[in-house]
């Protein structure tokens, strides 16, 4: 269903005109009014925006056949220019009356076409080529210039332009806009990741609110009786002013006989009346403490089984994302700040949101109350109340601003100490201690100032709020007085009845100032687990998926394409194939593309164009468990994760016997050193247990593949870390492991590779150069000047 | 052209070559106006001939890539002068702009860079807003008003010396504050967040 809607997006795209005043512009140029990418003559255009004297403005790429044209306009003064995120379809599309100028650059003569970067942007610069003349072959110019947000579309037209001048086929499919849809559907706004499709107006934060909600149900009966205890404080708070003043003063004191009937005792005994009161008091206070460790006790046993709950959903769906997803700069972060918005969430449900409808009930009743007694006195006493809250109003985001200051000052102080603290042998070693400190008191230097502007502005906060607190108590002592004095009007107790409900209001009127910045706070937290909970992975299982029972093992690829970053390939039409049970070696130099490969092999990611095979079926036609469960890579990073080394060992088959796991690790040379350690197999290791040397954990991760028993093995520069007596003994770990599998093995020193059946040589993500060892020895290309370089090399060493 | 071609699977293997190569590699090469002539091209770009002093053997190239080692805290000094494919080799470097090369021939250089360095000075902050992990800039820059978007992490806003900032937008376009405390109060008090 959805996959429906996709495609209909795609044509929509696919088919986008090119604006009608563009098209009139370039109309002299003997090219149709209505331009449709694809349909004719056009091929694709881009809008640029930035014109030859680095001037911001509109203009426009359009790329037809035989020539591009580039449109740039006159900058209007006072336009405001528009960067990723801020661009709406609005700005985007609207038309300003400019002075255009048009360039028309044929392309029958372009020897290439090249974007080239600039530390905010890029240019595009156009090469000629003139066979005739050889001085102007290879003349470059400079035809359009850009800013990064249109990085990706220039690109585009750059990987075009490319195919062109070596005359190949444009697949219609280069043509089509691939890109995630840029704009919330609602307003228009450009959304500011377009992996998140979150706008930032158009957010409903009702809808979060009640799905977070959701999450209360299986409490609601805790939760209901939690909302009595709050209705109860709320209304015993109402009642125990008036216990204390009107009637111990008003009533017993002053030996009302009324009261007295009223409680029905006889014969004017204001003793056993004093009696009753004072016990009514104090079973009051009982029941409100009562009911205090009630709700306490109920919030404790809600709050961290929900935290655990909504930690548990966020945990389990982010295993369920894509890799790229966690080596992404901005969600990578987003995710260190999840766990905590958990329990920012729950607090406000369970704290706030109940403290909140306590509170608005609170400050009515007591007003009401007020009002009902008297008047005038209410009104003395409320009007300071607005103040009161508006000081906190103004003043608690400015000193919560103050403590994120010092929070933030703290926080690279301690890092400024980690960096110390785990540089310390460089530290010692160039003799910089003391700079060290100098480094280290600049940045104390400003947690002592940030905490000093803290507590100064926390300081004019509370005195300003108390001021305020106490003008409204003192108001009403004053008037209050004035009236039992001069009019008699009112008596002692309610006077003193007052002044308890003007101390109990400035609690509430002080919550409600902040509430509303912790509901802000609590729906970014929310939306934020939300996100992750409701992330889609790139890289999905199909619901069809084939399960295999059994593979064979061979592995193939077929004109693979594919960048981290979508238009920076890093490889560039890659094929190779690897039969069932041979080795196939990966050789190049660092940043050639060699470990892109593992992934796509790995599926941790898919290519942009291109398959690859596993056994001839699509590796994204298989289930994950096909998939992981044939395929297994022992690669240089070796992670130990915490747990003893058996557990280690067996992390991949949980299931595995002892005896497996001490077979694994004699094959894998580890079981000697592991017997050597003082608590063999139980050893504690990672990143809290003991420490391992590169070998150590190299032997242990190979063990851990040796159990797995995968058909399929990926040698990831397994070898790379560690020194040439223990690669030696390695090796031959190794030369165990890979009999009877489809090996994949990279590395950069060629002698671990010499048993491979194949080799491929990898540079700037392109195949250049495939065959056995000898074949490629007999070509004298790369490998071959590779190879006597590295035996060269060692043996100026000696080593060899 | 007039350059050695070291590369090239064709070619017989050479150690001696290789070294050398290596060897090139281990040594700055100053470029003077003694030893080099560079040339604007018709397209806009700079053409670069350089005697090498040892040889007396002159390198055309016919386009030349101008790099500054220190663009923040350096800008005349250690200029690199760079092959402009994609391996970005060093021809060689110009220890002092002032001194060592024409007035011409830095104008020359200086216009390649300020294309290479283009970065718009932010003049004025209307507002800043934060929401959902992003900051929302509306700012008046010398090159007109432009609104962009950060990540609100430590990456995005970056001090560049204690009044300097460096400010780098989701798609890694650059703006500048030369000198913030020049801001007025007001316009501090939303930057706050990143100083």
């Amino acid at each position: 269903m959805s996959k429906k809607k996709k495609n209909g997006n795609m044509t929509e795209q696919l088919s986008e005109k090119l604006p009608a005043h563009i098209s009139k512009l370039l109309k002299p140029y003997g090219l149709k009014e209505e331009l449709v990418p694809a349909g004719g003559e056009l091929l694709i255009w881009t809008d640029i925006d930035m014109n030859d004297r680095l001037e911001f403005t509109r203009g426009y790429l359009v790329l037809c056949k035989e020539r591009l044209f580039v449109l740039v306009s006159e900058p209007v003064p006072g336009e405001v220019h528009f960067f990723k995120g801020r661009e709406t379809l609005a700005t985007k599309t609207q038309t300003v009356n400019r002075e255009w100028t048009v360039k028309e650059h044929s392309l029958s003569d372009m020897k290439s076409m090249k974007i080239e970067r600039t530390v905010g942007g890029g240019c595009l610069v156009l090469t000629h080529k003139n066979p005739e003349d050889e001085k102007a072959d290879g003349e470059a110019e400079t035809i359009a210039f850009f800013s990064n947000h249109h990085m990706g579309s220039t690109t585009r037209v750059e990987r075009i332009c490319e195919k062109l001048a070596k005359n190949e086929e444009i697949k219609p499919d280069m043509l089509e806009k691939k890109d995630k849809e840029e704009f919330c559907p609602k307003c228009g706004m450009m959304y500011p990741d377009t992996n998140r499709k979150i706008c930032p107006k158009c957010m409903n934060k009702k809808s979060i609110l009640f799905r977070t909600m959701g999450y209360l149900k299986p409490y609601w009966k805790r939760l209901f009786v939690m909302m009595l205890c709050f209705l109860m404080t709320a209304g015993l708070n109402i009642v125990w002013p008036y216990l204390n003043g009107t009637v111990l003063y008003d009533k017993v004191l002053r030996h009302d006989p009324d009261f007295l009937k009223l409680i029905g005792i006889p014969g004017g005994s204001f003793v056993t009346a004093l009696l009753i009161v004072v016990i009514t008091m104090v079973v009051t206070k009982i029941v409100m403490q009562a009911v205090g460790i009630l709700q306490g006790v109920l919030t404790a046993t809600i709050v961290p089984d929900l935290v655990k709950r909504m930690k548990t959903d966020v945990f389990s769906s982010m295993g369920k994302l894509s890799i790229s997803f966690f080596t992404s700069k901005q969600t990578g972060s987003l995710m260190t700040r999840v766990m905590s918005d958990a329990e920012e969430v729950t607090g406000f449900f369970i704290d706030g949101l109940p403290y909140f409808l306590i509170n608005v009930f609170s400050i009515l009743a007591t007003s009401v109350v007020m009002f009902m007694m008297n008047p005038v006195l209410a009104v003395s006493a409320l009007v300071f109340m607005p103040i009161a809250f508006l000081i906190s109003w103004r003043m608690l985001p400015r000193l919560w601003h103050r403590y994120g200051r010092r929070h933030r000052a703290t926080r690279s102080l301690n890092s400024r100490v980690n960096d110390n603290l785990r540089g310390a042998r460089v530290v010692k070693a160039f003799g910089q201690e003391e700079s060290e400190v100098g480094r280290f008191d600049k940045s104390n230097e400003r947690v002592r100032n940030a905490d000093m502007a803290v507590m100064n502005y926390d300081n004019k906060f509370s005195a300003l709020y108390s001021a305020a607190e106490n003008f409204a108590s003192l108001t009403v002592y004053v008037i209050g007085a004035y009236l039992i004095i001069r009019q008699h009007s009112i008596s002692l107790g309610t006077l003193i009845t007052f002044t308890g409900y003007v101390s109990q209001l400035t609690g509430p009127m002080d919550f409600m100032s902040f509430f509303f910045r912790w509901y802000t706070n609590c729906m970014n937290s929310a939306q934020r687990m939300f996100e992750i909970i409701d992330a889609v992975p790139e890289i999905q299982e199909k619901p069809d998926a084939i399960h295999l029972d059994h593979i064979d093992g061979t592995v193939e690829m077929q004109h693979v394409t594919f960048g981290y970053e979508k238009h920076k390939p890093v490889l560039k039409d890659v094929s190779l194939k690897v039969k069932s049970g041979e080795m196939l070696g990966i050789v190049g130099r660092s940043g050639a593309g060699k470990t892109t490969i593992v992934n796509l092999i790995s599926r941790l990611y898919d290519p942009q164009e291109g398959v690859v095979l596993l056994d001839g079926h699509d590796v994204r036609d298989l289930s994950f468990e096909t998939l992981r469960g044939y395929v297994a890579m022992v690669s240089q990073e070796t992670y130990m994760f915490m747990g003893t080394v058996a557990e280690n060992i067996a992390y991949a088959r949980k299931d595995a016997t002892r005896a497996e796991i001490v077979r694994a690790a004699v094959l894998a040379s580890a079981h000697d050193f592991i017997c050597r350690m003082p608590d063999g197999y139980d050893t504690m290791i990672g990143s809290t247990g003991r420490e391992l040397s590169g070998g150590e954990r190299q032997r242990i991760s190979i063990a851990r593949a040796i159990l797995a028993n995968p058909k399929i093995l990926i040698l990831d520069e397994a070898t790379a870390a560690v020194d040439t007596e223990t690669e030696q003994a390695i090796q031959q770990s190794i030369n165990l492991l890979i009999k009877g599998r489809t090996t994949i093995s990279i590395a950069h020193r060629l002698s671990t590779l010499r048993d491979a059946n194949t080799l491929v040589v990898i540079d700037e993500g392109k195949v250049v150069e495939e065959g056995t060892h000898e074949e490629l020895l007999a070509k004298k290309g790369v490998y071959y000047k590779l190879k006597e370089l590295q035996t060269k090399a060692l043996a100026l060493k000696g080593i060899e | 052209m007039g350059m050695k071609q070291f590369e090239g699977a064709d070619e017989e293997f050479n150690l001696e070559q290789m070294e050398a190569e290596t060897e090139q590699m281990l040594r700055l090469r100053y470029i003077t106006k003694a030893n080099a002539v560079f040339e604007r091209t018709k397209g806009g770009f700079v053409a670069l001939d350089l005697t090498d002093a040892d040889t007396k053997e002159t390198e055309h190239y016919d386009r030349i890539r101008v790099v500054r080692s220190f663009p923040f805290t350096d800008r005349n000094h250690y200029v690199s002068i760079r092959t402009i494919d994609e391996k970005s080799k060093e021809i060689g470097m110009i220890l002092d702009m002032e001194k060592d090369i024409t007035p011409e021939t830095r104008a020359m250089l200086e216009e390649q860079m300020d294309i290479r360095y283009f970065t718009p000075i932010i003049t004025k902050i209307h507002s800043i807003k934060d929401e959902y992990g992003h900051a929302y800039f509306d700012v008046e820059t010398e090159q007109g008003p432009c609104k962009f978007v950060i990540y609100m992490n430590s990456s995005s806003v970056v001090n560049l010396s204690d009044v300097r900032l460096l400010i780098t937008d989701l798609d890694g376009n650059r703006f500048e504050i030369p000198d913030f405390t020049r801001l007025s109060a007001k316009e501090l008090k939303m930057l706050d967040l990143f100083l």
